[in-house]
């Protein structure tokens, strides 16, 4: 019994940190169409931003936090206004796109691991931290941080997109991008600004994971291919069901490995994709 | 028409398509606050024109001069509500998957992308959307998808879109491209009467219509293209009497 709390909590705890991922992953292929694979490497960057302000230069935590965020979120922004945006002016195809972003994504990584060596990096102060007990479970206090600001993130994005004229701006660029410009609405700068919005929530995840576990460079790829994962079970361009489906994946690979060894987690993970992808592939939400 | 009349003119306008002169040397004036009607066969560079005026097509030669001071050589889809200009499009193209009335709302958002990011759409935009709906008939439409109207609605629901948008930011030109085919005719008689009000409230309409009977009806001044050139201009009755018009218009 208590085995099987535990998995469930390591399973919400999964699936905060991959609807994150998701989150962003989604809000950017609604408006552009294309699978950006850099977005793995947004959290890295936002890792190890975190890692330099707050390790090395000594900035106060919750600072280095906020400008590590900040950090990733302009280093997206930039990706799309030095790459993407440059493709989409010349009306690159989405596969196109999709090359080019796993180009940004390797460039990017391997100037993480010059700069900062491939060392396995932790971030947070105290290595073990008090444990709490929930529901005969264990979480440790960063765990219980990294739900908060997940659910936080997913609260703050849909009022941004329920509640304001950019919400609406972006949810009809999602509709019909070509119909958004010619009603004027300025789509490269809304795009702009949702390739800074989701770049920071994957940086956001990238400092999270730091905490509970620790940042190198090649740490992107994993958590890109759950955030992936996550939105097509959940139905891609779909950022509710990208949580969901989040949420889903979180616990179907931690109770997944109940009975085998932990390291068939990833098998699990993708072996729900293809069942997703076989019997639903719209995924929960259909668009 | 005196020189201070115009409030958009094009001077030499040019656009090719693979080397076919779509637009071709075209100088035309539209008089502020009447409606002016472009006709033309199929083919003569209507849709170009407007399209070219709406920064959907890149300018290739010449100029569009706005209010007489203005010079534009080229034209970005999105400044076109800076310039005071609306359109509806021939192929009506909505945001498919949000409700009608977001479909209107979303043209009243803040003109800065930053400022949006903090702005709530509150009642006075309500109320003009309100306004607009009421105006073509789809305020009780108004919480369905776009997807779910019919064809005629679909129209009707693109001319609140462009409505709200020039009552809120002070749309001097307004362009209707083809807005009557396929209509009913209770809807043609709405949008025929709307654009009559959007003329007395001293607004200035252009018009691409092929319906004789409501270019004559509805314009004050008809510029007649052929092969994307100027071929004729002049009141409806003049110019619909001409033998070279006429002509091109028959294909003889």
């Amino acid at each position: 019994m208590e085995i099987l709390s535990q998995l469930i909590l390591n399973g919400v705890m999964a699936g905060a940190l991959y609807a994150l991922m998701a989150l962003g992953f989604n809000l950017i292929y609604g408006v552009t169409r294309f699978f950006n694979l850099a977005h793995g490497v947004l959290a890295a960057i936002g890792g190890y931003a975190f890692f330099t302000l707050s390790k090395m230069l000594g900035l106060n935590i919750y600072l280095s936090v906020a400008t590590g965020v900040a950090i990733a979120g302009l280093a997206g922004y930039g990706f799309d206004r030095l790459v993407y945006s440059k493709l989409r002016k010349r009306k690159a195809s989405n596969l196109v796109l999709l090359v080019a972003s796993l180009g940004v994504f390797t460039t990017a990584q391997a100037a993480l691991s010059i700069i900062f060596t491939s060392q396995f990096q932790t971030l947070s102060e105290t290595a073990g931290q008090e444990a709490l007990s929930v529901l005969g479970g264990v979480v440790t206090r960063t765990q219980v941080i990294i739900i908060f600001s997940s659910l936080a993130s997913m609260l703050g994005l849909a009022a941004l997109l329920n509640g304001t004229s950019f919400g609406k701006a972006v949810r009809a660029i999602s509709d019909d991008e070509e119909v958004a410009r010619m009603v004027g609405i300025n789509t490269g700068r809304v795009t702009g600004y949702v390739f800074f919005i989701g770049s920071a929530l994957a940086g956001l995840a990238g400092i999270l994971v730091g905490f509970d576990t620790g940042i190198q460079p090649t740490m992107g790829m994993g958590l890109l291919l759950k955030g992936v994962i996550a939105s097509i079970i959940g139905g891609v361009g779909n950022i509710y069901g990208g949580v969901l489906g989040a949420f889903l994946l979180g616990l179907v690979e931690n109770l997944g490995i109940w009975m085998i060894p932990g390291e068939w987690k990833d098998a699990v993970s993708f072996l729900l994709l293809i069942v997703f992808l076989v019997f639903r592939p719209q995924g929960i939400i259909k668009r | 028409m005196t020189k201070t009349d115009a409030i958009l003119k094009t001077k030499g306008l040019t656009k090719r398509f693979d080397g076919v002169r779509a637009v071709d040397d075209l100088s035309i004036s539209i008089a502020k606050g009447k409606v002016t009607s472009v006709i033309g066969p199929n083919g003569s560079g209507k849709t170009t024109l407007t399209n070219v005026l709406s920064g959907l097509a890149e300018i290739d030669g010449g100029c569009v001069v706005l209010h007489g001071t203005v010079t534009l050589k080229k034209i970005r889809p999105f400044d076109m509500p800076s310039y005071g200009m609306a359109r509806t499009f021939q192929e009506v193209r909505l945001f498919e998957q949000m409700p009608v009335i977001d479909n209107v709302l979303v043209v009243l958002t803040e003109r800065s992308v930053f400022g949006a990011l903090f702005e709530r759409h509150g009642a006075f935009h309500e109320r003009q959307a309100e306004e607009a709906l009421k105006k073509v008939g789809l305020w009780e439409k108004r919480g369905g998808l776009a997807s779910g109207l019919s064809y005629g609605q679909r129209k009707l629901l693109e001319i609140a879109r462009v409505l709200a948008v020039s009552a809120g930011r002070q749309m001097d030109i307004i362009i209707f491209d083809e807005p009557f085919a396929g209509l009913f005719p209770k809807m043609v008689k709405t949008v025929s009467s709307i654009i009559r009000e959007l003329r007395d409230e001293g607004r200035t309409v252009i018009l691409i219509e092929h319906n004789m009977d409501l270019i004559r009806e509805l314009s004050d001044h008809v510029i007649v293209m052929d092969s994307g050139r100027f071929l004729a201009e002049g009141s409806p009755a003049e110019v619909l009497e001409r033998r070279d018009v006429i002509e091109a218009y028959l294909g003889e």
